[in-house]
């Protein structure tokens, strides 16, 4: 009877948070309809979908994924569907790929840092900003081509990580998540102001496109091409630096940063390395974002933005190089895919990220190191002892 | 072999040390011992490079390193082992010990592994697996080999025999013992003053920051006032 109560007012409780947006009649609806849901998980709930049997199907399917020729046939077969997909996809499809491609770019610098050297930063769009405008000014302004604008975009935008970082990287945790939050906002609010500069928030307009001797980039087909190629640059980049000793040493600083001292690595330098490193990715993405739209404007660099890179890096499984690039997708294409629900696009999405978190809190292919970090075996082990005590 | 004069550390505005005198001749074992709070600890991170000494001077080898970052001191031949082990409970066996040689050229790890294997049997069968599963006495012998690691010429302990079974701990300090004897100088800092300086040549007594007392080992070991304060008789 407890349960059935706790059921509605659960339903009550999403009723009226949902209210506000939907009006009193859906509203009701919305909560009868997850009271009838919630009354029918219980019997799903006690046999049916045990979260053993999820664990133990992703448990098959990653062991799979790690044997070395399934994923080098696997890796061949899905770059050799990536080259054709284009061909069978209308300009919107396209479009929607390409965008996930520089998300994907993002997410895997992001991981860098967050996944990687264990460093949180909430302000990774302001980066992602500073390509784009690097790109965009040196553009409009200077008559810089696309490939001449790209390195020195990824350079300023290395520096500014670096910038960044000094002051920033002797906080820990927290602090340093509050820091690159600032910053973040600081350079959408210089971006918004600085008239004379960036246009303020008309943003800048007539972006020269990619061109390669006399052939322009034009087509979405393209910059879909153009982008699987960073996409894969960056992919084959940090797979590289992931298993080399800079790797190791970020994973050792995450771990324990005094023992990593400890051990003779240069805490400091190995920091900052992760940090213009991992920035340097949103820079080449915020040069491809700012070519690719011809446009840019303060708004395309909110904090939501942030946000929602650091749900793709969370979502895959931090550190799993896989799992952020599966992340990516999710959140780029689900939304695109939700339409459907209209107003209840994002109430959708939430309650997806919501489930996906409960069932499987490392990531959907988080590897088992971030696992035992968030549900420590030794603790189980623990209690089981207890019980046994108990008895 | 390391020398430190004078040292002063302190904790914002809470002096740690306040003006200590050390000596560690080569293939020594000294040890330090004293109370809780005494600054055992502060002095090994003193030297390590971790903490920065406000006054003094340490000198390693007739160089200075009190002003040098911790990555470098390492790289000059000092390894320490932190208190509480420390290791990096979700790599593996092999992959800490990796991380330990950090300083070192890449073929150095295959040099030197089967030297620690030799020393350390027991981290041989574990190799494979993560660090966080072995047992204290096994995670304190990971975090001493992990130190060797980096070949270094003076091992700095802090607190080996910390909450492990008395047998463990013996085992521990036997192994020291081994490794002294193939070359290794070793400053130990241990709260087990008995084993200490059953173990080491000379000691050191530290109260609230300051040397109280420099002796041999033997001598220490027969003192009234130590075996009253540090040994429970």
């Amino acid at each position: 009877m407890k349960k059935f109560l706790r059921i509605f007012l659960l339903s009550l409780w999403f009723g009226a948070i949902t209210f506000p947006f939907t009006g009193i009649r859906d509203a009701i609806l919305l909560s009868i309809s997850i009271t009838v849901l919630l009354i029918l998980w219980i019997p799903i709930n006690k046999g049916f979908i045990r979260k053993e049997r999820i664990d133990l199907a992703f448990k098959k399917i990653n062991e799979w994924f790690r044997l070395k020729t399934q994923k080098r046939i696997l890796t061949l077969f899905f770059i050799l569907f990536l080259l054709v997909l284009p061909l069978f996809m209308n300009n919107y499809f396209i479009d929607v790929t390409t965008l996930t491609g520089i998300y994907i770019i993002l997410a895997l610098g992001l991981n860098v840092v967050v996944g990687l050297a264990g460093l949180l930063n909430l302000g990774f769009v302001a980066f992602y900003a500073l390509g784009a405008y690097s790109y965009a000014i040196l553009s409009t302004q200077a008559g810089i081509s696309f490939w001449g604008s790209l390195p020195i975009g990824i350079l300023l935008v290395a520096i500014s990580g670096v910038l960044l970082g000094f002051p920033a990287l002797r906080l820990r945790g927290d602090y340093l998540a509050i820091v690159t939050l600032g910053f973040g906002e600081m350079v959408r609010l210089v971006l918004n102001n600085w008239d004379s500069v960036t246009k303020g928030p008309n943003g800048i307009l007539n972006i020269a496109p990619p061109e390669v001797g006399s052939f322009a980039f034009r087509e979405p087909i393209h910059y879909y091409y153009l982008i699987l190629f960073f996409v894969i640059l960056t992919t084959l980049a940090i797979k590289r630096i992931n298993n080399s000793k800079v790797g190791r040493a970020w994973v050792a600083i995450r771990e324990d940063e005094v023992a990593a001292e400890a051990m003779g690595i240069d805490t400091i330098r190995m920091k900052l390395f992760a940090f213009s490193f991992g920035a340097m990715w949103a820079g080449l993405g915020g040069v491809f974002f700012a070519a690719k739209m011809r446009f840019v404007s303060p708004e395309s660099f909110t904090f939501f933005e942030s946000v929602i890179i650091l749900c793709m890096v969370i979502l895959g499984g931090m550190g799993s190089i896989a799992g952020v690039i599966l992340g990516a997708m999710i959140l780029v294409i689900l939304p695109e895919a939700l339409r459907g629900f209209e107003n209840y696009r994002m109430l959708a999405l939430g309650a997806g990220l919501i489930l996906i978190m409960v069932f499987k809190p490392e990531g959907i292919l988080g590897g088992p190191r971030r696992r035992a970090e968030l549900r420590p075996d030794d603790e189980k082990t623990l209690m089981q002892e207890m019980e046994t005590i108990k008895r | 072999m390391l020398k430190l004069e004078n040292i002063y550390t302190s904790y914002g505005p809470i002096e740690a040390l306040k003006g200590i005198n050390i000596e560690v001749k080569e293939k020594e074992i000294v040890c330090l011992i004293g109370g809780n709070g005494a600054g055992k600890s502060t002095t090994l991170m003193t030297i390590s490079g971790i903490n920065r000494p406000t006054k003094g001077r340490i000198i390693f080898n007739g160089e200075e390193i009190h002003n040098i970052p911790p990555h470098r001191i390492v790289e000059k031949g000092i390894s320490q082992v932190p208190e509480g082990r420390r290791i990096l409970p979700r790599l593996t066996v092999k992959e800490n010990l990796e991380m330990g040689a950090f300083t070192r050229p890449k073929n150095d790890i295959q040099e030197i592994l089967p030297w620690i294997f030799e020393t350390f049997p027991v981290l041989k069968e574990r190799e494979k697996q993560s660090g966080g599963t072995l047992s204290g006495g096994e995670q304190q012998m990971l975090a001493i080999a992990r130190a060797l690691m980096a070949r270094p010429k003076l091992l700095l302990l802090d607190e080996p025999s910390l909450g492990l079974a008395p047998i463990v701990a013996g085992k521990i300090f036997k192994i020291i013992k081994e490794i002294n004897e193939k070359g290794v100088t070793v400053l130990l800092v241990e709260q087990n003053a008995k084993a200490a300086l059953k173990l080491a040549h000379r000691g050191y007594v530290m109260e609230t920051g300051r040397i109280v007392m420099k002796e041999n080992a033997e001598a220490l070991l027969n003192d009234p006032g130590v075996r009253k304060a540090y040994l429970g008789e």
